[in-house]
């Protein structure tokens, strides 16, 4: 007998009330530059080749253009006159039971949100951003993929998506210290929390604590060495936001709000993101348009506060420490939709001795596959990981051994990746990387 | 050249209702309202709309990918936009001919580059799945106004088979897919400017390390 999916029989059961909900949602999300979009389409297709999935599955499904005018479509048919009056001529979809569930299958299923066709677009239509407002009038229907739902829903209401109890939190801090006092020799060494009036509040993905706690020392040490004055919060320290990828500005907002009031409780001057490419672009770029208010403080990637550091000699590196050959991966949330393009970059090259770039690589790097909720729903895992044959492929061809990510997301993806494709690869953090060719100061103790 | 007559004076109100027309949509597009900008600039949008105009126009690989497509897609829009002049220059009320050397290889390579753009259209599975009729009925319509504009360039009495053609394209122009040459402006303003102020578009950020 085959399991009952809730989620399944409501995408059966849909009714009218839900549809009105879609559409009601869908035209709220909609602004000029929108609107817009929908009469510069002119379904050229050169957008294919610019997605990972087309690459690696080649259907017509997988074309941009084809979830672009799934979206646009249904904006022609009920909210413009060329489209109501002539709907089959000019490409309009009447949103309907089928319609909803294609968009479901689509939206969520075929799209990692990276961007590489907006970038490859010749009109410059922002496909991804149409998307995610699709994916968001999904959402007000209760239509998110059930298990992205549930990851956005835990860290509403347990303050971080991987469920992390507060206690455990603070425990996993403190054998922290214990070891970056081990690993400076200086008992005095601290991984402060809730500090107030802290230089910045550093805040991390809570895959950090939960499975790769040695990244929260690496960014201690680091900060140690640059005689940091930072913070970490108690409660508030969560640096993702899957509101991004489930498109519901409210819920995406509530997170948001969350780090911007941590910081103005602590009165840190600036927030600082931990290595997580969709919590850089939805703190530092969306969170201000969420919450409709311009944020009092900076905020940073800490690649960008590392490279000051760098820069200004408060840290020295010994690339020595790290051999092997290494090639990085630009998250494309950080990178093409977030601007940190060489911060990366002129750390590993102080850090490493061998440092390979894939090809291509910055604002053009192909999509790990990771983003966009991909690696929560994993309904749609089997083609996560086919489209991910393109990335495999770009690491392979550098022959490096380790795989540098300043992202989490990224990181399980193409962790993923090198099982399923035998890369024979490492996966490390950009901050792991620069921790261990650190130099620490002489006069530590 | 023949003389100022009601087909000039219907293609230049076809323009005007053109120009109109194209006016209620923005007007109407941005009464869905804008999008403002509250996060904190990292980068020049400047810098990025000229990037957008000018080096992103080239600089990606969906050109590189498909250069004859590219190529044959600028000398076709070119054309069209020459065409359009040509029409005009006939239509107001002017004694200076057209210089018809100039326009005549521009028409020929548009007419043949925009036949050729159908064909792709029709015979590439997907391109052609992801096609609606405008697709193919604007290309064509087009395409046999650049033919009669090359015509006429040889045989001045197909004037008014032209204007007339005119006319239905002036008017139609709003009503269809070929409004994109208007909003394509809008569209790739708002690129440059959203990727330039985050500096994430080459030569745009504020910090390089």
């Amino acid at each position: 007998m085959t399991k009952r999916d809730p989620y399944q029989e409501k995408l059966e059961n849909l009714t009218e009330a839900d549809i009105d909900k879609i559409l009601a949602e869908f035209r709220r999300r909609f602004k000029a530059a929108d609107v817009a979009a929908v009469h510069t389409c002119i379904r050229c297709g050169l957008c294919a080749d610019a997605c990972h999935y087309y690459l690696t599955n080649g259907e017509l499904e997988d074309v941009p253009a084809y979830k672009l005018n799934l979206v646009l479509g249904v904006f022609k048919r009920h909210f413009t006159t060329m489209g109501k009056i002539a709907g089959r001529w000019t490409g309009a979809k009447k949103l309907d039971k089928a319609l909803v569930r294609e968009w479901v299958d689509v939206l969520f299923g075929r799209c990692s949100g990276c961007g590489r066709c907006t970038a490859n677009c010749t009109s410059g239509i922002a496909i991804h951003a149409l998307i995610r407002a699709a994916r968001g009038a999904l959402a007000a229907a209760g239509l998110v993929p059930p298990e992205l739902q549930s990851t956005v829903l835990t860290a509403v209401e347990q303050g971080n998506n991987m469920g992390i109890p507060r206690d455990e939190w603070l425990e996993t801090l403190a054998w922290i210290e214990e070891e970056l006092q081990a690993e400076t020799g200086d008992p005095r060494a601290r991984i402060p929390v809730d500090a107030k009036g802290a230089r910045f509040l550093y805040t991390v993905n809570p895959r950090e604590p939960k499975f790769f706690p040695l990244s929260l020392l690496a960014a201690a040490k680091m900060f140690y060495a640059a005689k940091e004055s930072w913070t970490f919060s108690s409660d508030r320290y969560d640096v993702t936001n899957y509101g991004l990828y489930s498109g519901d500005d409210a819920h995406a907002g509530i997170l948001s709000e969350r780090l911007v009031k941590a910081t103005e409780d602590l009165g840190a001057e600036i927030l600082v993101l931990g290595e997580c490419g969709h919590g850089f672009a939805s703190t530092r770029w969306e969170a201000p348009q969420w919450l409709n208010r311009r944020f009092p403080f900076p905020v940073k990637s800490v690649l960008e506060v590392a490279a000051e550091y760098l820069r200004e000699e408060r840290i020295r590196l010994d690339p020595s420490k790290n051999t092997k050959p290494l090639t990085l991966h630009d998250p494309c949330n950080l990178v093409r939709l977030g601007g940190i393009v060489e911060e990366q970059r002129y750390l590993l090259k102080n850090a490493v001795v061998d440092f390979r770039e894939m090809t291509p690589n910055r604002q053009t790097n192909y999509c790990c596959g990771g983003g966009g909720g991909q690696l929560s729903m994993t309904r749609y895992a089997k083609r996560r990981l086919a489209a991910g044959r393109i990335k495999a492929d770009q690491i392979r061809e550098t022959a490096a051994k380790v795989v540098v990510a300043p992202c989490h997301n990224c990181i399980d993806q193409l962790t993923e990746l090198s099982k399923e494709y035998k890369l024979g690869t490492e996966v490390k953090t950009v901050i792991e990387i620069v921790a261990e060719a650190i130099v620490l100061p002489k006069n530590s103790p | 050249m023949a003389p100022f007559g009601s087909l000039h004076i219907l293609v230049l109100a076809a323009a005007g209702f053109c120009l109109t027309a194209l006016a209620v949509l923005v007007v109407r597009s941005f009464s869905f309202g804008r999008r403002d900008y509250l996060s904190a600039p990292r980068g020049y949008a400047g810098n990025g709309i000229i990037y957008a105009f000018g080096r992103g126009m080239l600089d990606k690989e969906s050109v590189a990918r498909h250069r004859p497509t590219m190529l044959g897609g600028a000398l076709y829009h070119l054309a069209i936009f020459a065409g359009l002049g040509y029409v005009l220059w006939l239509a107001i009320p002017v004694r200076l001919s057209p210089p018809l050397w100039a326009f005549r290889p521009v028409l020929l390579v548009g007419a043949v580059v925009g036949l050729s753009l159908f064909i792709k259209r029709a015979a590439k599975p997907h391109l052609r799945r992801l096609s609606c009729p405008d697709d193919f009925f604007a290309n064509l319509f087009v395409d046999l106004f650049l033919v009669l504009a090359l015509l006429h360039a040889y045989v001045p009495a197909l004037e008014p088979a032209l204007m007339a053609v005119s006319i239905l394209l002036f008017v139609y122009i709003p009503l269809g897919k070929i409004r994109h040459c208007f909003f394509f402006f809008y569209t790739r303003l708002v690129f440059g400017l959203h990727f330039g102020r985050r500096g994430a578009l080459p030569g745009t950020s504020r910090r390089e390390a």
